[in-house]
């Protein structure tokens, strides 16, 4: 069951409905029970692996809790982070691993014993493992207390809107949320409504709409010209934004209808006048977990070596980000990447100050523009590599992009691209608004309640007349 | 008070969505019917006027693959190809089953299409039929296997004709039939295959749907019990292979119900000639023109045997 399968507008409000007429007492486990009914539906065999890194979260963080002696608190944490990893590294990098091993071992003539094991990746393991690990290191830093009731630790492990693609949830935030449970008021319900509807545009008319075009192109990239993988190289990036932003915004409405407030996970990533800013504005709860449990400690056991630690640091995370979204050469490199990228910009950054300081540049319209164009090619540049199936199809898509000349595919159907690109006008028009002149141009939040109610069935009839039913999964369900 | 104030809102913007609904629908299906030329129309056309004796049905082979000239010069027949881009067997029934609602032609030529894997791009493929769905009864069992929930999205007016404005807006222009002018539905390719034939690999072994392979059955039994001359035919392709599960199937199939299965995949003169192929699995207009003038001439020769 998916946010874009008509099984769950069907699942939501029957839950929702069941929800509210539990006594409050027992919601928890009305919320409980719907958020392991959804994930069964995935496939329920992996409901057992939930349950698993659950009790061993809940287990374990009662037993740092009780004790006092740091270095069983320590031994009890690093057991606890092995065991919830361990199926994570199974059935993410074990067959990777077994790969490379087993062709380093095969060049030298030894067979490597291991048979090859291919398993299909549980939805949502990294998010709810890092959800886990989040909680246990905050338990033993004692930035919270571990919880006593398994039935709360449960549904925070198992949420269903965040279970399959996040946002990545701490537990500082959630747990007391399911420890006394809110009614949503009215506000929150209309505002829950505006977040769903908008991430359903997000995801059908504009990602699906381009990912048609983008996964035709990628296909067969050694057959296309410089022109076309320019074009799909560009819209890679905004199909991405869209279909995780969308999938974010379905959750954190999904979340908001049940009286739940979950953090944001985009901020209008493609307004960011520095790639450290486009971090803080993309995949918003990736990068905050990243940042807390990798970057800050890593800065502080560097500490010594100044810039050179922070980079050595910057370099670490992201490079962990990197092996986070797959077991695979190109997501290294991608993180990689990003780590030169903020480094760069690290050790630049006095001097891009003090210059843009003297020529007042930050005020200057053109000059900021001239940065979120610098950004975005930057970053969309690094995305090929994140998508191209290995390195040297990434490679050839560079080289193509620059010598290969010849017309813009446009496919069977020009409308493919009409239509990504009326979506994404209406995105950028949107995040522009939001981001420059958030008292301007107001659809959604205008005073007139008729333009409010005509922009909400606008919405809904584009998505009618051009979104994408038939499309594939969300993109982010591989990781 | 709270409650009351939710689901007032609620349904004044549902009543807002089902007013736009109704009258976008509308007037989508209203332009849609009207189209003078392209897909929409050659479909329409298939399934409510074409009264040919002869009569193509399949996927893009088959539209790019029979000329109708040499067809009617040869066989002195009426001639219309049915056969749609991306649409396979399902479609092919839709079309069987309306059309014979009819009338009678006097042959239909079923263009092999590797359609019996399990996957869902056949069943999406049908949503070229759902404008149909409230006018031709026959089909709304096939459209239905879509999803369990077909039923309830086609009560939106405008879900028939998602994704098609603007190509509902191109085929009402009179541009657009000198742009993509057909001929009986034959659209004719006209570019080259630049690269060497494709090296010998073995199809892979395919997982059967039981429900494509009852429909190709039924498209066939269909014609064949109202006395049509019913023929499968596989046209060339670009690229060798040893054996494909698919078409043994549909050898099978054609076998138990006494119906000649052509088969041009492994045909050397087209093998050796890639300037008859526009790509790997369609050929130009020279290679139509050939391989249409053998078909005529075995249907010919295969009536007076």
């Amino acid at each position: 069951m998916t946010f874009t399968s008509l099984n769950f507008l069907i699942f939501f409000p029957l839950l929702a409905l069941c929800y509210f007429i539990t006594p409050v007492k027992y919601r928890l486990y009305t919320l409980l029970a719907g958020n392991y009914f959804f994930y069964i539906n995935v496939k329920p065999v992996y409901a057992l692996l939930l349950a698993g890194i659950t009790l061993c979260t809940y287990y374990f963080t009662r037993q740092i809790q009780k004790n006092d002696k740091e270095s069983i608190k320590k031994i009890y944490l690093i057991i606890n982070i092995i065991l919830i990893l361990l199926p994570l590294f199974f059935f993410k990098y074990f067959s990777k691993v077994n790969d490379f091993f087993f062709s380093a071992l095969n060049s030298i003539h030894i067979r490597w014993p291991l048979p090859d094991i291919k398993l299909l990746l549980p939805i949502g393991i990294s998010f709810y493992t890092f959800m886990s690990i989040g909680y246990i290191i905050d338990v033993y830093n004692e930035e919270i207390e571990a919880e006593e009731n398994i039935g709360v630790v449960a549904a925070f492990t198992s949420f269903f809107p965040l279970l399959l693609s996040g946002p990545i949830e701490r537990a500082k935030n959630m747990l007391p949320q399911f420890k006394q449970l809110k009614q949503p008021d009215y506000n929150s319900i209309f505002q829950a409504m505006k977040l769903i509807l908008w991430g359903y545009f997000m995801k059908l008319v504009i990602a699906d709409r381009i990912g048609i075009y983008v996964d035709i192109v990628f296909a067969n990239s050694g057959h296309h010209t410089g022109r076309t993988l320019l074009l799909a190289s560009i819209l890679y990036p905004f199909q991405v934004y869209a279909d995780l932003g969308g999938y974010s915004l379905i959750a954190i409405g999904t979340a908001g209808l049940l009286g739940f407030k979950v953090m944001l996970n985009f901020n209008r990533p493609f307004f960011a006048t520095s790639i450290a800013e486009l971090w803080r504005r993309w995949h918003i709860s990736l990068i905050t977990w990243l940042t807390d449990y990798v970057y800050t400690p890593l800065t502080f056991t560097f500490r010594k070596y100044k810039m050179r630690g922070i980079i050595l640091a910057l370099m670490i995370t992201f490079i962990i980000s990197g092996i986070w979204h797959g077991a695979a050469l190109t997501f290294l490199v991608w993180g990689f990447i990003q780590g030169i990228y903020l480094s760069i910009e690290a050790l630049t950054s006095k001097r891009r100050m003090q210059f843009e300081k003297k020529y007042n540049l930050r005020k200057k319209g053109w000059y900021i523009f001239l940065e979120i164009v610098v950004v975005f090619i930057l970053f969309a540049a690094s995305q090929v590599i994140g998508r191209a199936e290995n390195m040297a199809t990434a490679f050839n898509i560079y080289h193509r992009i620059f010598s290969v000349s010849g017309p813009l595919f446009i496919g069977d159907a020009p409308s493919i691209l009409i239509y990504s690109i009326i979506g994404l006008l209406m995105l950028l028009i949107k995040d522009f608004t939001d981001e420059f002149a958030p008292s301007q141009m107001q659809f959604f939040n205008n005073k007139r309640k008729s333009v409010r109610i005509m922009a909400y069935a606008t919405i809904a009839i584009l998505i009618l007349l051009i979104g994408v039913f038939d499309g594939g999964q969300f993109i982010y369900f591989k990781f | 008070m709270v409650l009351k104030k939710i689901f007032s809102n609620i349904l004044l913007v549902f009543l807002v969505i089902f007013i736009l609904d109704f009258a976008i629908g509308k007037t989508l299906r209203y332009f849609y019917f009207n189209e003078t030329s392209g897909l929409h129309y050659r479909t329409t056309y298939s399934m409510d006027s074409t009264n040919a004796e002869i009569l193509i049905f399949g996927s893009s082979r088959a539209n790019h693959h029979y000329v109708p000239e040499i067809f009617e010069d040869s066989l002195h027949q009426s001639f219309y190809n049915t056969g749609r881009d991306g649409n396979g067997t399902f479609y092919q029934l839709a079309l069987v089953k309306t059309i014979l609602k009819r009338y009678t032609p006097k042959t239909i030529i079923f263009e092999y299409s590797s359609v019996f894997a399990k996957g869902v791009e056949e069943y999406d493929q049908m949503s070229s039929l759902l404008p149909y769905y409230k006018t031709h009864k026959e089909i709304r069992p096939l459209i239905e296997l879509r999803s369990p929930y077909e039923k309830i999205k086609l009560l939106s007016e405008i879900y028939p004709f998602n994704s098609q404005a603007l190509t509902i807006a191109v085929g009402n222009l009179e541009i657009n039939k000198k742009r993509t002018a057909d001929d009986k539905g034959y659209l004719a390719l006209h570019q080259e295959w630049p690269y060497q034939l494709d090296s010998i690999a073995d199809e892979k072994k395919i997982e059967v749907d039981t429900t494509k392979v009852r429909a190709f059955r039924e498209c066939l039994s269909t014609a064949k019990n109202m006395g049509i001359k019913v023929y499968v035919v596989f046209s060339p392709i670009y690229r060798r292979y040893k054996t494909n599960q698919q078409v043994d199937i549909c050898r099978q199939i054609c076998h138990e119900q006494n119906i000649p299965f052509w088969d041009y995949s492994k045909d050397s003169f087209f093998l050796s000639h890639r300037n008859l192929f526009l790509d790997l699995l369609h050929l130009n207009n020279n290679g139509a023109v050939a391989f249409s003038k053998m078909i005529a001439n075995k249907i010919k020769h295969y009536k007076t045997d």
